[in-house]
């Protein structure tokens, strides 16, 4: 199949090739092996080959100079330059901190009012804050702080534990119901232990609360003011400063329907919001609050 | 060279035992120094293992696959520190039969994972995932609400204390209770729990239902787990960047 | 299968299936429930069924007696067939799980069809299943061919092709059931891991009594790279698979190695596989069938000399280039890196001499798409071994690592030179297999040569622009020193990418299909062994 179409002997054949063959197109001989066919060039070694291999080989024996390289039992080479990467990221993360240092640094101190009126600062700062928001926020809260069950709105005028940049920034570092010794707590306990009927009405009283036709002189307005209303108030308008929902006003964390005030009252919530201090810096936090606190306002905030 | 080969590729046997010394020495110097130069691995004094309920949820990370999406190391890059957070320590993952750093990022990296996000969140993610983070890709997990099996509990700790992960005979026996334990944090159990493991791991009811123990329990349990074995990569990044 | 066979071997073969049938049945029987009871059915059920088959043919006629001067054809056949409908699979599932990065909810989320259950079977499919029965196939063919011999038993072949077909098939199915060891291209669980063991130890003393029936003194470029590929994959096989058994009779087990050092086995093995897998053994695919297609001598023994020591040598140091900046020890990266750049020499000459090799032949590339299959995987060859250097380079792989770059990297091998040499094979083989002198429809494997090309460079150029988007977005700082993107931001920019690479894989796909059932139309009605070239040497039976 595969045989030259013009063979011939050379005299004088090489003792390891034998028989030799010239190949018409590239004017080599064949080695004079014969494998069902397949025969094989005896073409010169390219002196290209020869050229890469010394170039790729100088290339590692410099890189195995300066760099750490070679095992040695125990130990290793550790290059002229005595790099180590962990140093090297930690340079360059400090240098990254360096770059923002000018700015970010403002954002240390807690005089909010000042820093928000510096419009140049915070059109530098906004963008930094958007990125920390969508990669640590906007999870639970939404990418515009919108919310989800269980995650409340933060695009809206009501705030737990307070609206005020202060009090935000306080909630970001130490977060709710966690771990943290200075946590904001609060909990909603469970009403297991109440009738199963008196639950319903309770359910059904709160959902009637919003649109003000709740009748507070019905019996269920006597459970309400007996179990509810240390925590969300007389007439249900919250504890917000507590952490206690208001029934009057728009906003809900998991529901103001019946049927999710049934499974809170009978499981009750503990909601977490993770504290953040350990992972984001001072000026990190802050720079956060305002920009969460910007959210909840028609004029500044998400983009 | 040309024709020590020509002369070895006569030799059947010759060739095989060419090929395997051939093939064999990079693996051998890469490999073996991993062993035994010591600052390979250094282990901090605060590295804990994996409680039964964990290691349970790293068993569902593994079979849904969830490593081929999620690494779990922050390399050593300044936009990684920059982003996640510290930097992955060989130590980290020392107990880690098998290592989970992955190798791709269709989702973000994991090795930070732990305490960044809530429960609730976890399970309303994993249940769901764009009824949180409408952008996501990532698939639903609605099945993880099944009861968890620890059958083999006991077994995966007492095989992993052969293999060298610090698990007492305490431990391996109580295996299955402490998984319970770890998610009923008001149960009587809780206090063997915390004997044998410390404070650090957390007990709560991580799915959320204090009635049933779900592989939701152990899978939101090892995600909360996730760099937190160990709190020596944040001291040496804060040692670094001071 | 069983006209091929004697009746004494139909009786060995007939124990060997009820061996096969009772090993299932302990496991089965052992492990009560879970995957592994489930894997012991399927080895029960095929071992009764292959009992069957041997019983029921054991008063046929025996073969016809010169069949030992004849070369041994019905394995290759077989391995053939089992390499299309792999290919089916393993592409098919390719596709899916890409859809459902860009639609992800468009199956439904049951836990057998969640994209992290799906994407195991798609590697292991096409890997084991499309490249590993194409390059058990075809190295029965070469072996005989370039030895002048015939396979050493008639029994051996049979036992490794349906064996490993079972490893494939309990790893695929393992994984859907939730079994896995999560080590990349390793995912198989151990008792799989034991079986295969021994199936490869019984390829290759097949291989090598085989290869000392040679008749010609000097063993052929592609045997060097198949034992290779045998050799290197038996050594990484069990290096990365040791395990520890939670219990004998469950499928979960621990692996003994953990942390860095299991990082550096997992991924000395894994880069491996692509090399003494998917490169090595297909290397020795293309030293055959092009030289056999074109009609032409191997351009230069001496330079397939030095590519084979230097692709075997420089080979087994580059896995760690997967773990730079990582928790992996700096020297450990160094070495990765500089034995990842020197090993592009060795891969450009394997290159290079395939393609020098055409010469004298562009004629027939012109002309002959089954050529030009080949052609074009030489050239994909040299692309992705060049890129493979270059994303080894530190810097490189800090934006590169992690991306969609990887996968378009890895598909530019496995879609451009894998699949190419393969289907450049399959056309030559089936054919002549056949005892046809071509396809039956050449046009079919030209629409299919064009699919190929044209799903390849969709897949590769989306998934380049894809990684480098996300590499960029991932380190991209604004003006005043800050992140510029969010995480999130980077999975929304993959839409467009995702759903090309969708197309793109779709398209390959397409040929495949093409090229499955224009091999079925040909091989209909074959029974006879293929008589090309009659054995110069005949053994005694």
């Amino acid at each position: 199949m595969s045989n030259p179409t013009d063979p011939r002997q050379l005299p004088g054949a090489d003792p390891h090739t034998g028989n030799r063959k010239i190949d018409p197109v590239t004017g080599y001989d064949t080695t004079g092996h014969d494998w069902g066919g397949i025969t094989e060039l005896n073409t010169a070694f390219p002196k290209v080959v020869i050229w890469a291999l010394v170039l790729t080989f100088l290339y590692s024996v410099v890189a195995w100079i300066l760099l750490p390289a070679w095992p040695t039992g125990r130990d290793y080479t550790r290059g002229l330059l005595g790099l180590d990467q962990s140093e090297e990221a930690i340079k360059g993360f400090n240098s990254l901190a360096d770059r923002r240092q000018d700015w970010l640094s403002r954002f240390e101190g807690e005089n909010f009012v000042a820093l928000q009126s510096d419009a140049t600062l915070m059109a530098t700062a906004m963008p930094a804050a958007a990125r920390l928001f969508a990669d640590n926020c906007a999870a639970c809260h939404g990418t515009n702080g919108q919310g989800g069950p269980g995650f409340p709105v933060l695009s809206d005028e009501t705030w737990l534990w307070g609206g005020d940049t202060e009090e935000i920034a306080t909630t970001i570092r130490h977060g709710i119901n966690t771990e943290d010794p200075d946590t904001r707590y609060a909990e909603m306990p469970a009403f297991d232990w109440m009738e199963r009927s008196d639950r319903l009405a309770l359910a059904e009283f709160v959902s009637e609360m919003r649109g003000g036709v709740a009748d507070f002189e019905s019996a269920a307005g006597t459970l309400f003011s007996e179990n509810c209303s240390s925590c969300h108030g007389e007439t249900g308008t919250g504890g917000l400063e507590i952490g206690a929902p208001s029934f009057t006003d728009e906003a809900v964390i998991y529901g103001q329907d019946r049927e999710t005030l049934m499974e809170t009252l009978r499981r009750g919530r503990h909601g977490v919001m993770p504290a953040w201090s350990g992972r984001l810096s001072e000026a990190e936090i802050n720079l956060l609050a305002l920009y969460v606190a910007r959210i909840g306002r028609p004029e500044g905030g998400g983009q | 060279m040309l024709k020590l080969h020509y002369n070895l590729e006569k030799i059947s046997m010759g060739l095989v035992a060419a090929i395997i010394v051939a093939a064999s020495i990079g693996g051998i110097v890469e490999i073996a120094p991993l062993f035994t130069i010591d600052e390979t691995v250094e282990l901090p004094d605060d590295l804990r293992p994996y409680t039964p309920l964990e290691l349970a949820g790293r068993e569902i990370y593994i079979r849904e696959g969830c490593y081929a999406c999620h690494s779990q190391m922050v390399r050593s890059l300044a936009d990684e520190l920059d982003r996640y957070g510290p930097y992955s320590l060989a130590s980290e993952s020392a107990y880690d039969h098998p290592m989970l750093w992955g190798s791709k990022r269709t989702g973000p990296d994991l090795a930070r994972l732990g305490g960044k996000y809530s429960d609730d969140w976890h399970v309303a993610h994993l249940i769901d995932p764009r009824s949180v983070v409408p952008a996501s890709i990532m698939p639903s997990y609605p099945w993880l609400t099944r009861p968890l099996d620890t059958d083999l509990l006991s077994d995966a700790l007492a095989t992993l204390a052969r293999l060298g992960v610090p698990y007492d005979e305490d431990m391996i026996a109580a295996a299955e209770a402490d998984a319970l334990a770890q998610s009923r944090p008001d149960s009587d159990a809780v206090d063997g729990f915390l004997e044998r493991y410390g404070e650090r791991p957390e007990a709560r009811v991580f799915d959320g239902d204090p009635s049933r123990l779900t592989e939701m329990d152990a899978l939101v349990a090892y995600l909360q787990s996730l760099g937190t074995l160990t709190d020596a990569p944040y001291r040496l990044l804060a040692e670094g960047s001071q | 299968m069983t006209a091929s066979l004697s009746v004494s071997e139909r009786r060995v073969g007939m124990f060997l299936s009820v061996l096969l049938a009772l090993m299932g049945l302990a496991m089965a029987a052992s492990a009560r429930h879970g995957v592994m009871s489930a894997h012991g059915f399927m080895a029960l059920g095929l071992g009764i069924a292959l009992a069957f088959l041997l019983g029921g043919a054991l008063y046929d006629p025996e073969p016809p007696a010169n069949r030992l001067q004849r070369y041994y054809d019905a394995p290759t056949r077989f391995g053939l067939v089992m390499t299309l409908i792999w290919a089916m699979i393993g592409m098919g599932i390719g596709v899916w799980v890409a859809a459902l990065l860009y639609w992800p909810e468009g199956t439904p989320p049951w836990p057998a069809t969640s994209f992290g259950r799906l994407r195991p079977v798609h590697t292991t499919g096409i890997i084991f299943g499309f490249g590993g029965n194409a390059l058990i196939a075809t190295s029965f063919h070469v072996l005989q061919r370039t030895s002048r011999a015939r396979l050493a038993d008639n029994l051996s072949p049979w036992v490794v092709l349906i064996g490993y077909n079972l490893f494939c098939a309990w790893a695929v199915t393992g994984y859907l059931m939730g079994s896995t060891q999560s080590k990349e291209y390793a995912e198989a669980e151990w008792y799989a891991d034991l079986w295969l063991v021994v199936i490869w130890v019984t390829y290759f003393v097949l291989y090598i009594r085989t290869l000392a029936r040679r008749n010609e003194p000097h063993i052929y470029v592609a045997n060097w790279y198949y034992l290779a590929f045998i050799l290197v994959v038996a050594m990484l096989h069990i290096v990365n698979n040791l395990a520890l058994p939670v219990r004998w009779t469950t499928a979960e087990s621990f692996p003994i190695w953990s942390g860095v050092q299991d990082a550096m086995v997992q991924w000395w093995y894994g880069h491996n596989a692509v090399a003494f897998f998917l490169t090595a053994g297909f290397l020795g695919m293309l030293y055959y069938f092009l030289p056999v297609r074109s009609g032409r001598p191997i351009w230069s023994y001496r330079l397939s000399i030095v590519s084979f020591w230097g692709i075997t040598f420089f080979y087994i140091w580059v896995g760690s280039h997967h773990l730079h900046y990582t928790a992996l020890p700096y020297w450990a990266q160094t070495l990765g890196m500089t034995f990842s750049v020197m090993l592009l020499v060795p891969s450009w000459a394997s290159a290079g001499n395939a393609i020098a090799t055409l010469n004298g032949a562009w004629h027939k590339v012109r002309d002959d798409a089954t050529l030009r299959f080949m052609f074009v995987a030489a050239v994909f060859y040299g692309l992705s071994t060049f890129e493979g250097s270059f994303l080894a380079i530190r810097p490189v792989n800090s934006l590169s690592h992690y991306t969609d770059w990887t996968v378009g990297h890895v598909h530019s091998g496995t879609l451009g030179w894998v699949a190419m040499i393969v289907f450049g094979a399959i056309y030559t083989l089936v054919p002549q297999l056949s005892g046809k002198t071509e396809m039956a429809s050449p046009r079919a494997v030209e629409w299919h040569f064009w699919l190929a090309v044209t799903g390849t460079l969709v897949y590769v150029i989306s998934m380049w622009n894809a990684g480098i988007t996300q590499g960029l977005m991932w380190r991209a700082y604004d003006e005043n020193g800050a992140l510029s993107y969010s995480f999130v931001q980077s999975v929304e920019a993959m839409a467009p990418y995702y759903l090309l690479r969708t197309i793109g894989g779709g398209l390959f796909l397409t040929g495949a299909v093409i090229c499955a059932w224009n091999c079925r139309a040909t091989m209909r009605g074959t029974t006879e062994d293929a008589t090309d070239r009659p054995l110069v040497a005949q053994p005694a039976e």
